[in-house]
């Protein structure tokens, strides 16, 4: 915004600067620009609601035709995650299965995407399938942004696909966007630190904690990595002690970080907090980087990060290869905790132009050959009966175990809005920076109702 | 000696009044690009405000008109109140310190020798053609907790430990960091347009008056400032407005550290509120109330010039 602005007030400027004389007509023309373009500016933030006109014709009903139908169809990945083997498999299977029709993969930036998606989607030139952030998912259900799959569940899966995606991409009771493909925290450790601290892996959260404490104070480094806006590592803590963020009551959001199971938790995440030496406002980005500096001893982050976590070609790291361990972050009573499932979920847009076109795509991408593909790859598959597809060793069975039991965030169609307001990087800020933590789960319960009720 | 005898009179040329015609003909093209890309969204931005309007109204569902509902809920808002103020404060500070500054900049640039001069605006240059995200990263970066150059050199001063010192997470040293930042982008256009100026008052002038015994601070208050008013003017506009809805580097710099909600300003107030939680109607209302500031302070000073050119 600043550019064309200032380009504009330098031509002016530039006018002034001739002579003395013209200079006051020249600032005073200038000026009316100036004002102009302060309108400019401010209306950027409305982009989005032209063109807002929905087919919504495109029933459901139709997609089971036995019509020969083609047409083109485009296809939206996000990211690299997805392997170029998958994306070739799907273009070669659809044109296979569909004569005369073709599939274009079209890949999204995951940033700006959520506001991207609203556009595209609301527009003639819809895509035909897409992929979106799993919590995203309720914001555009809620808005009825997608077709109904209700009728296709069984055949894209049914009951083996992950249900933790599942609830997310169901809406009062419809059922609109199934899972594509999940990734799970893990917690690395040096091995050679538990040694020298005398260590072990811990079995229970509070032992996780413990363990943290004495490596702190036996070897001074960081116990766990844990920088105060880390907040889906902080989660399980929280929901290992019965507490909630929030609970449905009756149509109305109850948020429950300052019920006494939530403050257990966040006490522990305090002590947790507290045998970290990363920063007490920083984020969880490029925490691989400050675990191969090596002043930390253990380090809760995807599964995908466990390659980052050693020497590269391009990238020293202080710790080695062999030193490197791995575990699921335990529960309160032993087993794998309830971590935060990040992770991806599929839907057709209800303006896609081919829709069943868009669902015989969705059904090769939830085909056990294509989700075998992505669990080769280190995604968890979004067919829980393919979970040993990750390969065997130590990673992939810590990230079956954390996968297996997954929880996500409040499934509220207002739920993004309280990620954006950032409400719960303030609150673990402050706890970590030393505030009363009663005090800070009230100031955020209160933020949290206003959003999910507002 | 008083300014008017210094400033060469101005003769008004009797303009036919064809020639008057063919200067309202010649605004036309320019008007109706204005009205096009400015006049449109303006409209659709005002209609909006006054609408329910959210994600489920962008796909499809009806849409509401609510009269003054999104206006009366800012407006009893707290957390907009104390957006405002902050901002304010904010752009207030920001301007002041990116005048002082560029002023005192350009003075230097008239003094100095050649090469100096030519340093000094390459390096202005540069500073300013950084995009504004990088300088926030890289200046995010000499703030860093863990590794930033500023706690490490501080830290060097006997007696002083600022190692893990979190300069992002009191929110007045977090302003402190962004008014840094945006000082330091903005001085580089400040500095070049008013040097640019100063190269236009002609040297006798400077001399008749130090001859005279004027001192550097009378020379600059009694006869470089007035001529160099209309400039001023301007550029203080400018930047008034820019400061007032900075965005980026308060978005970036929240992303950095820092507590979200007690360093958000209106540019990123609106964007959290429309884009963010999908509420159009309301950030429409918000980036109204926000035109409708702006304009103000940019028709005060309209109408001082107008009246200076007047006398």
């Amino acid at each position: 915004m600043m550019k064309p602005v200032s380009l504009l007030g330098q031509g002016a400027l530039a006018t002034l600067m001739r002579k003395e004389q013209k200079m006051r007509k020249s600032a005073v023309v200038a000026m009316f620009g100036v004002a102009a373009l302060t309108l400019v500016g401010c209306t950027t933030a409305e982009d989005t609601t032209s063109g807002s006109t929905t087919d919504n014709d495109t029933s459901s009903d139709s997609a089971t035709s036995e019509d020969a139908v083609t047409g083109d169809i485009r296809v939206w990945i996000n990211g690299g995650d997805t392997p170029d083997s998958a994306r070739e498999y799907l273009i070669e299977t659809f044109e296979a299965e569909n004569p005369g029709s073709t599939l274009t993969i079209e890949q999204q930036d995951w940033g700006g995407l959520v506001e991207k998606l609203t556009t595209s989607m609301s527009g003639s030139d819809s895509p035909d399938l897409v992929e979106i952030g799993n919590t995203w998912a309720p914001g555009f259900t809620s808005a009825e942004a997608f077709m109904d799959l209700s009728p296709y569940f069984d055949e894209l899966g049914g009951d083996d696909l992950l249900p933790g995606f599942v609830e997310v991409g169901t809406f009062d009771g419809t059922f609109y966007a199934p899972p594509y493909y999940a990734g799970s925290r893990l917690v690395f450790y040096s091995k050679s630190d538990f040694a020298e601290a005398g260590v072990e892996v811990p079995t229970t959260l509070t032992e996780y904690v413990e363990v943290a404490e004495t490596l702190n104070s036996e070897l001074g480094t960081s116990g766990v990595y844990f920088p105060g806006k880390d907040w889906y590592n902080a989660l399980p803590y929280i929901w290992e002690n019965g507490g909630e963020v929030a609970v449905n009551d009756g149509g109305t959001w109850d948020a429950q970080l300052s019920s006494a199971s939530s403050i257990a938790g966040l006490e522990l995440v305090k002590r947790a907090m507290d045998s970290s030496n990363a920063a007490k406002d920083g984020d969880e980005a490029e925490s691989w980087v400050a675990y191969c500096e090596g002043g930390h001893s253990m380090l809760s982050a995807p599964s995908w990060a466990a390659g980052l976590l050693v020497p590269r070609e391009d990238a020293p790291c202080e710790r080695s290869a062999d030193d490197l361990g791995v575990f699921a972050l335990p529960g309160a009573d032993g087993g794998a905790a309830q971590i935060f499932a990040g992770g991806s979920n599929l839907a057709i847009p209800q303006a896609s132009q081919n829709p069943e076109l868009a669902l015989s795509a969705m059904k090769i991408m939830l085909s056990p050959e294509y989700q075998t593909i992505m669990g080769n790859n280190g995604l968890v598959p979004a067919l829980t009966s393919l979970g040993d597809t990750l390969g065997e060793g130590e990673i992939p069975e810590a990230v079956s175990a954390a996968a297996a039991n997954s929880k996500l965030t409040p499934a509220s169609p207002n739920w993004a809005d309280v990620e954006a307001s950032g409400v719960l990087q303030d609150m673990f800020v402050k706890i970590a920076s030393g505030e009363d933590i009663a005090d800070a789960a009230a100031t955020a319960d209160a933020a949290i109702e206003d959003i999910l009720n507002g | 000696m008083s300014l008017k005898q210094i400033v060469p009179s101005r003769k008004a040329k009797p303009q036919s009044r064809s020639r008057k015609n063919l200067g309202w003909l010649l605004l036309v093209p320019a008007s109706a690009v204005l009205a096009l890309v400015i006049g449109w969204p303006l409209i659709n931005l005002i209609i909006l405000s006054f609408q329910e309007f959210g994600r489920a109204q962008v796909f499809g569902a009806d849409i509401e008109f609510i009269g003054f509902e999104n206006y009366s809920n800012i407006l009893t808002d707290d957390g907009f109140w104390q957006v405002l103020n902050r901002s304010l404060v904010f752009a207030a500070v920001v301007v002041v310190s990116t005048m002082v500054v560029g002023t005192l900049v350009a003075l230097l640039m008239n003094f100095v020798p050649k090469r100096i001069k030519v340093l000094v605006q390459i390096g202005l240059l540069v500073a300013w053609a950084m995009p504004q995200l990088t300088a926030v990263i890289v200046w995010g970066w000499m703030f860093n907790t863990e590794y930033g150059v500023f706690n490490y050199l501080l830290s060097q001063i006997p007696g002083v430990d600022f190692y893990g010192h979190s300069w992002l997470s009191n929110p007045i040293s977090f302003f402190g960091v962004a008014a840094l930042i945006i000082t330091w982008q903005s001085v580089p256009f400040v500095a070049l347009t008013i040097y640019a100026g100063l190269t236009q008052i002609p040297k006798e002038m400077i001399e008749a008056a130090w001859l005279d015994g004027a001192s550097g601070w009378q020379r600059f208050k009694d006869l470089t400032f007035p001529l160099l008013r209309p400039i001023f003017t301007i550029v203080i506009i400018l930047q008034i407005i820019w400061d007032l809805r900075v965005f980026t580097q308060i978005y970036a710099l929240q992303g950095l550290g820092g507590l979200r909600e007690e360093t958000n300003t209106l540019g990123v107030y609106i964007y959290l509120t429309s884009l963010g939680s999908g509420e159009f109607g309301l950030g429409g209302a918000i980036a109204v109330v926000m035109v409708v500031l702006m304009s103000a302070v940019s028709a005060f000073y309209i109408k001082r010039t107008l009246e200076d050119m007047d006398n």
